[in-house]
């Protein structure tokens, strides 16, 4: 099996990941990029670049420091590179001495500390060594760009800009660019280009103002989230209730994300928003400082990273059972943890919730007055829409709403009037606005509040196509519960499926056997499927099929087995191109569906995998025939049934899960021909663009020729070496009844290798493994507890 | 003149054949529980039933209770029989040894249960209620409060009551108005209107304790405000004994159709001292803990009803003679033959028989589940057990009710115009089992906690219980040729329409709740009918096992029983399966002011 793992990384040697998953048509102005400080942020940005496909140098002040954050790097979780052969692409070097390592960068970032006076004089150095028109940027996030270039040549300032990042450089979508009034076009075009299609960034033009968009808006959010709930007198889980899902805010609510980020951040963004914005700011106006937060961090408690706790707090008591502590904010001792329970909590009009007359009402109230009319006053200050502050607080910190869009749901008038009647001022952006909305969709496409007072379209890249956008302009060729047919254009149609969390169901295979009937018929001419949702499929509905388990249905469980494999069989044979392009997670018939595509366009951020094994399950909609497939017919292989199985077998049996579209391709969930696209938005272009390609030259492919399998004596093998987990302690009991119905269906059951099995007669034996599987307690217990606490369980 | 007599035979034959008794007696504590103990406790059980409270149950009818200031005399007897059912030790028969009870299984003090119900529901229900509170106080209680409370209530020297209802509120307990206030001396004062208390107030015991739902002054709206309270009617004293009069006063006794030997009382609780039971705001949580036991409590009162009027049916079909056979004369020697001969008459006595002994076979299959959900030594063993009894609770409560209800009313025409008439007591057995039907949650809320609560939890863990072991059961013997056809065929029919009615009902209730609510009913239903069907395949296995030995005709009547349920009372499954299918449009689009 080790041949196997050389022979994948020989092959990336050999073509670099970049000659593969280089997105058509980025042949860019930067070919090469250098990094300057290994820090948190450095380093990340540098491993993203290299997730790209462009060679790095990466340098810092420490000597070595730079190789080490590179190894570091290669350990992390999350990982910042998207595969180990990344890490291949940096050159680690040190400031002092491998200065001229830089000579060929086409883009340099500075990410040393932030200070102006260092940061002048590495550009200095850089003068000397960099070569011409290349670009420089910043990734300062608290310093002015002028204060960056004092003193810097004509040349220099031409080329420079501010590119800032979020943590961590890989994950958060948002890049906020800031360009000085000498920054050439063209710099700002060529990085904007390099961040949108090489790196996936969603670029927003920001003015060169303290804390740009997101922070600023985002230090107003904290403050008076923190402010408020020690004036107000709420506990912390009331307030991470209140500031988390009825805003859009992810659940760590405002406490839960100070003891993410450390608590001894705060005292940092204060000082140096406090010192860079001008003293009647409403920011500076409500910094305050709290006795306990500064004990806190004092004694260490600076969050999950010290390990001591901060807001929240896991110990282990005498008898060594775990305990949930909060710490009481007017007593600042820890108490048990305790779930919120206000009844303005249950409400789900946010401007009722605001309007309700307990401590939750009126903290929501004072926070939302507080945060909506901060950011209503900073435009065109910060940014020149609203739909770019929207957009920031979307990518950079993960709201589901951004500030404007939030006031869109309380009322702009409601708003008002709220704040006129505790005596405060009406931002001027908002009285524009008056009884009407911020955003509106004006002839199937939305359009937002410009300054000018008039509405504008929200802007979109080039080249971008969402399906948000082709559903707020046309009807539906089909839909049903699960799944609905778009017509994306040029005769391409779009399979979405919108079940809860994509769970595939009958309504979708219903859908997906529409889709191909219509295709047929020739009512489009290829097919992607593709959805907006955080994730792809996360797998079969489990629910459906565990209560049909429980009722003993067992003949419409086979039924739907059936179904699906059908439904596979039936992409995979489409007269016509079917492109899969998942983001997200696509697991176990997620996985399978793009299996059985014509050809995959995946977004980078992709996480693939058979993992039906945690729940006591095999795949059964072609899954194991098709690994079977693709690693018997992979020229690298050794010869002979046995590896081919044990390869599909290692993956299958322990649920492994392919960390980035890369990473997928490693391991044989998608083909080498698959593409993979870094900037999510242009996913679904990119897909069309493949089905287009695809249509001419598109045939149904011929019925692949029938394998050779091991039958008992490997099967046998395959349960010995599930034997030797056990005695390890790796495997449990009930892993010993998944693998051996596996191991029945990759082996070829009661077939051995004399004979021959077709693909069909592999995905029989997956059915049969299947039902027996669900027959037994152990898959229903796994089933279970996956459903109600969405953790597996090790039985 | 009306009589009683227990069913031993078929007692016995439910639990030790339909059932495999060697599960009980693998539970620790039930190692014992062979028929040589167990008979005759159950022979004496029935003597006292059929000797003492049997014939107190038409005068205590006729007589009912009474109130004079607030004191509530039982009927003539009622305090003697109680003496003497205490004396017996019959109170303390399923109740923990470490107080002072016997600690027999739940599965053979239902079988007594039975017989109480049949003899005299009335009187039964005073002790009835007793067993609830034990149950509360012994999971919920302090140390304390089981020392001072269990071992009197578990003697029957004390009785209890459960104090939930208010004129406001009876399904809907959120909207309980009785406030407990803290006091200083750790207890709580209680103040507020309770009504539709059974044995509030009466004359059997020295003291009574009452259990009372009350919101405390800072509880949240709704059910998860309300908290249990334990209010003496006297002060225990220091020594244990009552003292002084604490501030709760029944106030009124309610006018009924039937059970008018129970008192059911309005109750006053003004200022009355009272402790809490359990945690602040999770009243109705310990309450619910013995729900289960309470409704199937009350679903064995419509299988005791249903037995005495059957019993007393049977006996008059023999003696009165009307008529001569559709198809003949068979007794030339009288006048006119008994109209036992008559095809309608017989369609309605073997209805009864079918429905109660089906029952009784359900009802004590549950009890045994419960017996192994408390005792047994294995955890996941035990959470099976107690899915099933999860599960069948409303099923047993509502079809059980329904079945007293039917039984007792077809008992009742079979005697036509005589059972029309006081004399012969069949009417009162009809009063007295419409109760069931509605108290501790109508009929209809079980149908709805059936397919709301118990059908979707865990994903339907609670069906698997039942849906695999019949699965198993008619797979394992749709080849055996003496069952396949007559008995297996009907059941998985039936077995059938439920999974299809159960999978249409899950689906559709997830997109409306109205739906599932529509035809809750008719499912729950047609869940019992499946039930009773797997019950009566397996009791006509083991009868033609029997028949051999069969000596006095008792497998016979078995099988051809089994068979009359199969043929002429399982085929409602299909009428039911069509209803639900249809579904509830009708009931939706009904216009409100069209009622």
């Amino acid at each position: 099996m080790s041949d196997e793992r050389t022979g994948a990384s020989d092959r990336r040697k050999a073509e670099g990941p970049g000659a593969v998953k280089q997105p058509r048509g980025a042949e860019g102005a930067i070919q090469k990029v250098g990094v300057i400080g290994a820090g948190v942020m450095g380093a990340g940005i540098a491993a993203h670049c290299a997730n790209a496909g462009v060679p790095v140098v990466l340098l810092d002040i420490v000597p070595g420091g730079a190789a080490k954050a590179v190894q570091t790097m290669l350990r992390a979780d999350p990982a910042p590179f998207m595969h180990k052969g990344a890490a291949r692409l940096i050159t680690a070097g040190d400031i002092g001495t491998d200065l001229a390592l830089l000579g060929d960068c086409d883009w340099i970032v500075e990410a040393i500390v932030e200070k102006p006076e260092p940061k002048r004089e590495l550009y200095a150095k850089l003068e000397a060594v960099r070569k011409a028109g290349s670009i420089i940027s910043s990734n300062t996030s608290t310093i002015p760009l002028g204060d960056l270039v004092a003193g810097a040549s004509a040349g220099f300032a031409a080329d420079f800009l501010i590119t800032h990042f979020f943590n961590p450089p890989r994950y958060m979508r948002l890049l906020e660019v800031v360009q000085g009034p000498a920054t050439r076009a063209d710099a700002v075009a060529s990085i904007t280009e390099f961040c949108d299609r090489r790196l996936g960034k969603t670029v927003i033009p920001c003015k060169d103002r303290p804390g740009f968009i997101a922070n600023r808006i985002g230090g107003m959010w904290m403050q008076s989230a923190i402010n408020n709930a020690f004036t107000m007198g709420l506990s912390v889980e009331e307030a991470d209730a209140l500031m988390s899902r009825p805003i859009g805010v992810p659940k760590t609510g405002v406490f839960g994300l100070l003891d993410l980020v450390g608590i001894d951040l705060m005292p940092h963004v204060a000082a140096s928003m406090k010192a860079t914005l001008p003293a009647d700011d409403a920011y500076v106006q409500g910094l305050r400082e709290h006795a306990l937060i500064t004990r806190l961090i004092k004694e260490g408690r600076t969050g999950r990273k010290g390990g001591k706790g901060g807001f929240y707090t896991r110990k282990r008591d005498a008898a060594g059972v775990q305990q949930k502590l909060a710490i009481d904010l007017a007593s600042g001792e820890d108490r048990p943890e305790k779930k919120a329970r206000l009844e303005s909590l249950e409400l789900r009009d946010l401007a009722k919730l605001a309007e309700h007359p307990d401590r939750g009402g009126r903290y929501m109230r004072a926070v939302l007055l507080d945060l909506l009319s901060y950011a209503a006053s900073l435009v065109p200050e910060i940014a020149d829409s609203v739909a770019d502050v929207d957009a920031a607080m979307r990518l950079g910190y993960n709201w589901k709403w951004g500030p404007f869009e939030l006031i869109d749901k309380v009322g702009a008038a409601w708003l008002a009037a709220a704040l006129r009647a505790d005596g405060r001022a009406v931002p001027k952006l908002l009285e524009q606005v008056g009884t009407g909305s911020f955003y509106r969709v004006q002839d199937g496409v939305l359009q937002f509040f410009g300054t000018d007072g008039a509405f504008h379209d929200v802007p979109r890249a080039p080249g971008v196509l969402l399906l948000a956008d082709v559903k707020r302009r046309s009807k539906p060729l089909a839909k049903n519960a699960g799944a609905s047919i778009w017509d994306i254009g040029d005769g391409v149609a779009c399979l979405e499926f919108h079940s809860k969390m994509n769970a595939l169901d009958p309504d979708i295979l219903g859908m997906i056997g529409k889709a191909l009937g219509m295709g047929k018929k020739g009512t489009f001419r290829a097919l992607v499927i593709h959805n907006e949702a955080e994730n792809f499929s996360v797998g079969a509905n489990l629910g459906l099929a565990l209560f049909a388990a429980n009722i003993a249905a067992w003949g419409e469980i086979e039924g739907m087995i059936e179904q699906g494999q059908k439904a596979m069989l039936g992409l995979r044979n489409a007269p016509f191109p079917v492109v899969g392009a998942p983001s997200g997670m696509a697991l176990g018939g997620g996985c399978e569906v793009l299996l059985h595509c014509t050809a995959v366009q995946a977004h980078a951020e992709s996480y693939i995998g058979l993992v039906e094994v945690g729940v006591g399950l095999i795949p059964g909609w072609g899954g194991c025939a098709t690994m079977l497939r693709r690693w018997t017919d992979n020229p690298k292989a050794p010869k002979g049934p046995m590896p081919a199985v044990a390869k599909a077998f290692e993956m299958i049996s322990t649920a492994q899960v392919a960390k980035s579209a890369f990473e997928a391709q490693e391991m044989l969930l998608l083909r080498p021909t698959d593409g993979i696209t870094m900037n999510r938005d242009r996913l679904l272009a990119d897909a069309k663009a493949r089905a287009l390609a695809m249509v001419e030259t598109h045939n149904v492919p011929e019925a692949p020729k029938p394998m050779r399998l091991p039958g008992a004596s490997g099967h046998a093998a395959l349960n010995m070496a599930v034997q030797q987990q056990v005695l390890m302690g790796r495997a449990t009991p009930h892993d010993v009844v998944v693998c051996d119905q596996l191991g029945i269906a990759l082996t070829g059951g009661k077939k051995d290798h004399t004979d021959e099995i077709t693909d069909e007669e592999v995905m029989k034996l997956e059915r049969q493994s299947f039902m027996a599987l669900l027959k037994t307690p152990g898959t229903l217990a796994r089933v279970e507890h996956m459903l109600e606490t969405g953790r597996p369980l090790r039985n | 003149m009306a009589s009683y007599t227990a069913p031993l035979r078929d007692m016995r034959f439910v639990m030790n054949e339909f059932l495999d008794p060697a599960r009980l007696r693998a539970l620790p504590g039930c190692e014992e529980m062979t028929p040589d103990l167990v008979d005759p406790i159950l022979e004496e059980a029935g003597k006292l039933c059929s000797e003492v409270l049997f014939p107190l149950n038409r005068s205590g009818d006729e007589e009912g209770c009474h109130i004079e200031n607030g004191v509530v005399r039982t009927p003539k007897g009622f305090p003697e029989a109680y003496r003497m059912y205490c004396d017996g030790g019959w109170s303390a028969l399923a109740a923990d040894p470490e107080y002072g009870g016997q600690g027999l299984p739940r599965s053979v003090a239902m079988v007594f249960e039975e017989m109480m119900c049949s003899a005299n529901l009335a009187f039964g229900m005073y002790p009835g209620l007793t067993h609830g509170a034990v149950a509360a106080i012994s999971k919920h209680g302090t140390p304390e409060q089981k020392a001072t409370y269990l071992p009197k209530m578990v003697s029957g020297e004390w009785t209890g009551t459960m104090c939930l209802t208010e004129p406001q509120c009876g399904t809907d307990l959120g909207l309980i108005r009785t406030r407990a206030v803290p006091a200083d001396d750790g207890a709580y004062r209680i103040t507020g209107n309770k009504i539709f208390i059974s044995a509030g107030e009466h004359d059997l015991a020295s003291n009574i304790i009452h259990l009372v739902l009350a919101k405390l002054p800072d509880a949240p709206k709704g059910t998860r405000g309300i908290s249990l309270f334990l209010v003496p009617k006297f002060l225990p004293k220091a020594d244990g004994s009552p003292g002084s009069r604490n501030g709760v006063l029944c106030t009124a006794l309610e006018h009924k159709m039937g059970i008018k030997a129970s008192a059911t009382c309005a109750m006053a609780f003004d200022d009355a001292v009272g402790w809490m039971v359990g945690e602040p705001h999770r009243g109705l949580a310990a309450m619910f803990t013995m729900m289960n036991e309470a409704r199937l409590g009350v679903g064995i009162q419509g299988l005791g009803l249903a037995e005495v009027s059957y019993q007393n049916a049977v006996a008059y079909a023999k003696d009165r003679l009307q008529g001569r056979g559709i198809d003949g004369t068979k007794h030339p020697d009288k006048p006119a033959d008994p109209i036992i001969v008559h095809p309608d008459v017989r369609r309605m006595l073997l209805t009864m028989r079918a429905q109660t002994e089906g029952c009784r076979a359900l009802a004590m299959w549950t009890a045994l589940e419960q017996d192994i959900a408390h005792r047994h030594p294995d955890p996941e063993t035990r959470q099976a057990a107690d899915d099933f009894v999860q599960l069948i609770t409303p099923v047993v409560k509502a079809y059980l009710t329904d079945a007293g209800w039917d039984g007792t009313a077809t008992g009742m025409q079979v005697l036509g115009g005589h059972g029309y008439i006081r004399d012969w007591g069949m009417e009162q057995y009809v009063r007295d089992a419409r109760i069931a039907q509605i108290y501790e949650g109508t009929n209809g809320i079980q149908a709805l906690d059936l397919v709301g609560r118990k059908m979707g939890a865990h994903a339907g863990r609670y069906l698997r219980r039942f849906f695999h072991p019949v699965l198993a059961y008619i797979e394992a013997k749709s080849e055996d040729p003496a069952m396949a056809e007559e008995f297996i065929l009907p059941l998985s029919k039936a077995f059938g329409r439920l999974q299809s009615a159960t999978a249409e009902v899950a689906r559709r209730g997830m997109g409306d709740p109205f739906e599932a609510g529509a035809v809750a009913t008719d499912y729950l239903r047609l869940f019992g009918l499946t039930a009773l069907a797997y019950c009566w395949a397996r009791m006509a296995e083991v009868a033609l096992d029997k028949q051999a030995t069969d000596d006095t005709g008792f497998y016979k009547a078995k099988l051809t029983t089994a068979r009359f349920f199969m043929q002429r009372i399982l085929p409602q499954s299909s009428a039911l399966s069509s209803g639900i299918m249809a579904g509830g449009k009708t009931l939706k689009e009904f216009e409100e002011a069209a009622f």
